[in-house]
C-alpha cells in the first residue's frame, strides 16, 4: 500500500527537517529566562486566551488521539463515533466542572492544588507518583508507535533497528523541547500543531466528501461496504464485541474517557497559566471548539478511511488503524508520484510527525515540572530550593524523564502497547479525577483521603488493568499466548472509578473519627482559602 | 467563541439577585486588566478613612460577617452553574451511550438515507456543545463573576482593616 515514489520521500524528509528547525528555533527564542520560576512554569501568564486556549487544545489531542481515534472510527465505525464525542466531552466537563477553581487555586503543579489546604511531604509524593503514572504510560505509547509510524511513512523496511532509531531521535528532539522551551515554548509548539493538524484535516475531510459529491449517505455506503462488515459498521459493537458484558466495557470505557482524558497532569497543567478567571473560561472555549471541530472532522476522516482504503488494507498495515489517516491521504492524492499526491501525503505526514513531537513534550514537561517542584523543591527541599536550582532541576528531569520513556520505548516496542493509553485514562479517571474534584468541593476531604484516593485509584486501576482482557487471554492482547486474565474487561474504570471515590470518603472517615484535630484543621484551611478558590481574591 | 460583548452588561441589568454591595466603579474594561479591583479601592478610601477612628473592632466583626455572607452566596450561584451545566452534559452523554448500549435497534433507525438515530445524536452531541459553552460562558459572567468580584472587594478591605488594626 505505502508504495511512493522516492521523490515523495525526500519531500517528507526535507519537510520534517524544515519542521523540527522552526520549532526548534522557536523553542529557542522563546525559552524562559535562567532564574525565573513563573516564566517556565506558566510562560508569564502572557499568554492571550486565543492563544492559550489553542495550546491546551494542542495539549489535548494527543498523537493517541488522532491516530488511534481515527483508526477505530475507521475499523470500527459507530463505536469510534462515541468514542469521539465522549474525547470532546471529556474537555467540555474540565471547563464546566473544574478549570475555573482549579485555575485560581493551583499555581505550577498538580501537586500545588492537592498540598493547598494539606501540607506535606506525604501529599506532594503522592501528586508526584500519580503524574508520573498517568503520563509515563502515555509517553511510552506514543515514542514506540512513533518507530512503526516514522517507518511507515519514510517506507523504511521494517527492520527493529530503524525503529529505534526513529524512537531515540523523536525522543531526543522531544527532550530537547521540554527542557529548553519549558512551558512557553512547548505552548508555541502545541499551537504550531494544532493549526497544521485543522489545516491539513479540513482539506482532508473536504477531499473525502467531495470525492462523494458532498453526500454523507454515500460516504456512509461506501464505509459500510469498505469496513467489510455491512450494516454493523453503523451500530454499536464492532470494536468490542456484542455480548452484555462487552456492552458494558464499552460504556464503562466511555465513562472513563469523559471522566479522566481532561483531568490528566499535561491538560491541567495548561491552566495554571491563564491570568484570570474570564481569561481561563474564554481559553477553554477556544479549546473545546477546536477540539470539536476536530472531533468532527475526524469522524469524516475515518469513515473516508473506510471507505476509500477498505479495512483490509488498514488492518494489513497496522492492527489498530493507527495508520489509517495517512493511507487515506495517498489513496485521496491521485495518481502516485504527482504532485497533489505527493503534496497531500508530505502534509498529512507533517502533520503526524509534529503532532508526535508536540505531545511528547508536552507530556514530558508535565511529568519533568511534577518531580523538580513537588518531589525536589517541596518534598525534598521542604520549599526553600532557590529557583535557579529548581529550573535546572526541571531541565534535568526533563532529560531524565525523557530518558526512561526513551529506554522504556524501546524496551517494548515490538510489543502491541495500546492498552498502556487506556490505563493512562482510567489512572486519570480513577485518581487524579477524584482527587481533584474532592480537594475543590469537598470541605471534609482530609490527608488520609487524599493518600487513599490517589494511591488506591491508581494501583486499583493498574491491577485490574494487568489482570484485564486487554492484557492476556484474547488474540488482540499484549501477551495473546498467555492468559492470566481475571477481569473480563478491556478498561478498568467501571471499578476502579467507584473504588477511588470511595477510598477518598473512608479515608476522610477514618480521620474525622481517629485524627478530629488533623481533620478540623484541614476543614479551617479550606474555608480559610475559599475566597481564593472561588473568587481568586488573594 | 469570544464574547464581543463581554462586559457590556453592568451588574444591575443581569437579573440576578445582586450582592449588597458599594457602588462600584469599574469601567467597562476594567475586569481583565485589573483583576483585584485595585482602582475601586482608591474611591472607597475616603469614607474607610473615618471608620478608623471608630471602635473598629465593630466595624471589622461586620465586615466580616458580610464577606461570610457574600462568600456563601458566591458558593451557590457557582454550585448551582455546575450542577446544571455539568449533569446536562454527563447526563445526556450517558444516556446516549446507555441507548448505544443497550437499544441498538432505537439508534439504528434510519432518518434519512443512511444516517441513523444514532450517529445523528452523535454528531448533534458535538454540534451543541458549541452553544453549551457558548451559554455557560454567558451565564457565569452573569452569575458568577459580579459576586467574585464583591468577594474580592471585601477580601482586600477588611485584609486593609485588618493591616491597620495590627
Amino acid at each position: 500500500m505505502n508504495d511512493f515514489s522516492s521523490g515523495t520521500q525526500a519531500t517528507v524528509l526535507i519537510l520534517f527537517t524544515t519542521l523540527v528547525t522552526v520549532t526548534l528555533l522557536m523553542c529557542v527564542m522563546a525559552g524562559p529566562d535562567r532564574d525565573d520560576l513563573t516564566n517556565f512554569y506558566t510562560g508569564y501568564l502572557s499568554l492571550t486566551p486565543l492563544k492559550n486556549g489553542l495550546a491546551i487544545a494542542g495539549d489535548y489531542i494527543s498523537a493517541a488521539t488522532v491516530l488511534s481515534t481515527a483508526g477505530i472510527i475507521a475499523l470500527a465505525g459507530y463505536d469510534g463515533y462515541v468514542l469521539a464525542v465522549s474525547t470532546a466531552l471529556s474537555l467540555v466537563l474540565l471547563m464546566f466542572l473544574m478549570a475555573e477553581p482549579l485555575r485560581n487555586a493551583g499555581k505550577f503543579t498538580m501537586g500545588d492544588v492537592l498540598a493547598r489546604n494539606m501540607p506535606g511531604r506525604a501529599v506532594r509524593i503522592a501528586a508526584c507518583v500519580v503524574t508520573l503514572s498517568a503520563t509515563l504510560p502515555f509517553l511510552v505509547v506514543q515514542l514506540s508507535g512513533a518507530g512503526s509510524l516514522l517507518t511507515f511513512i519514510l517506507n523504511i523496511p521494517h527492520l527493529a533497528g530503524a525503529r529505534t532509531v526513529c524512537i531515540v531521535i523523536v525522543g531526543s528532539l522531544m527532550i530537547i523541547y521540554a527542557a529548553i522551551g519549558g512551558m512557553r515554548g512547548t505552548a508555541l509548539m502545541q499551537m504550531i500543531k494544532i493549526v497544521l493538524l485543522l489545516g491539513t484535516s479540513v482539506v482532508v475531510a473536504a477531499l473525502v466528501l467531495n470525492r462523494f459529491d458532498w453526500s454523507p449517505g454515500d460516504v456512509l455506503r461506501a464505509a459500510q461496504a469498505g469496513s467489510g462488515a455491512g450494516p454493523a459498521y453503523l451500530r454499536q459493537g464492532l470494536q468490542l464485541g456484542t455480548s452484555a458484558v462487552d456492552r458494558l466495557d464499552f460504556a464503562s470505557l466511555q465513562i472513563t474517557v469523559v471522566l479522566g482524558v481532561a483531568c490528566l497532569p499535561h491538560i491541567t497543567m495548561r491552566l495554571y497559566s491563564a491570568r484570570d478567571v474570564p481569561a481561563v473560561r474564554r481559553s477553554m472555549s477556544w479549546a473545546v471548539g477546536t477540539v470539536t471541530t476536530f472531533c468532527l472532522l475526524v469522524i469524516i476522516m475515518g469513515t473516508g478511511a473506510a471507505a476509500l482504503v477498505g479495512s483490509r488494507y488498514i488492518t494489513a498495515a497496522d492492527p489498530h488503524g493507527r495508520t489509517s489517516v495517512l493511507m487515506l491521504s495517498q489513496v485521496l492524492g491521485g495518481a502516485r508520484g504527482s504532485l497533489g499526491a505527493t503534496i497531500l501525503y508530505s502534509a498529512v505526514a507533517g502533520m503526524v510527525f509534529i503532532t508526535l513531537l508536540s505531545s511528547v513534550a508536552g507530556m514530558t514537561l508535565a511529568a519533568a515540572s511534577s518531580l523538580a517542584h513537588d518531589l525536589f523543591a517541596h518534598a525534598a527541599r521542604r520549599g526553600q530550593a532557590e529557583p535557579r536550582t529548581e529550573m535546572t532541576v526541571a531541565a534535568w528531569t526533563s532529560v531524565a524523564v525523557g530518558t526512561l520513556a526513551i529506554a522504556l520505548s524501546t524496551l517494548v516496542e515490538n510489543w502491541d502497547v495500546a492498552v498502556l493509553t487506556t490505563l493512562a485514562v482510567c489512572i486519570g479517571a480513577s485518581a487524579v479525577a477524584p482527587a481533584l474534584t474532592y480537594s475543590l468541593f469537598w470541605r471534609g476531604f482530609t490527608r488520609t483521603g487524599l493518600l487513599a484516593t490517589l494511591y488506591g485509584g491508581a494501583a486499583c486501576a493498574l491491577l485490574l488493568m494487568v489482570f484485564s482482557k486487554a492484557v492476556s487471554g484474547t488474540p488482540a492482547a499484549v501477551f495473546p499466548h498467555a492468559d492470566f486474565h481475571l477481569f473480563p474487561m478491556q478498561s478498568t474504570g467501571l471499578v476502579s472509578i467507584p473504588f477511588g471515590y470511595l477510598a477518598g470518603w473512608l479515608g476522610s472517615r477514618l480521620d474525622h473519627r481517629r485524627r478530629a484535630a488533623d481533620s478540623r484543621e484541614h476543614r479551617r484551611l479550606y474555608e480559610e482559602s475559599e475566597a481564593r478558590l472561588l473568587a481568586a481574591a488573594e | 467563541m469570544t464574547y464581543a460583548d463581554e462586559n457590556r452588561y453592568p451588574p444591575s441589568a443581569t437579573g440576578w439577585p445582586l450582592p449588597h454591595t458599594a457602588p462600584q466603579s469599574y469601567g467597562p474594561d476594567s475586569y481583565g486588566r485589573d483583576p483585584y479591583g485595585y482602582d475601586s479601592y482608591g474611591h472607597d478610601a475616603a469614607p474607610y478613612g473615618s471608620y478608623g477612628r471608630a471602635p473598629w473592632d465593630q466595624s471589622y466583626e461586620h465586615e466580616t460577617d458580610r464577606r461570610r455572607a457574600d462568600l456563601a452566596t458566591l458558593r451557590s450561584a457557582y454550585r448551582l452553574l455546575r450542577r446544571i451545566s455539568t449533569l446536562t452534559a454527563l447526563g445526556s452523554f450517558v444516556v446516549y451511550v446507555v441507548l448505544s448500549c443497550y437499544a441498538p435497534g432505537l439508534m439504528g433507525a434510519k432518518i434519512t438515507g443512511e444516517l441513523s438515530l444514532g450517529m445523528a445524536l452523535g454528531v448533534l452531541q458535538l454540534v451543541v456543545t458549541f452553544a453549551a459553552v457558548f451559554w455557560y460562558g454567558r451565564s457565569a459572567q452573569r452569575s458568577v463573576d459580579p459576586l467574585a468580584r464583591t468577594v474580592r472587594e471585601r477580601v482586600a478591605r477588611t485584609g486593609r482593616n485588618a493591616g491597620v488594626a495590627g
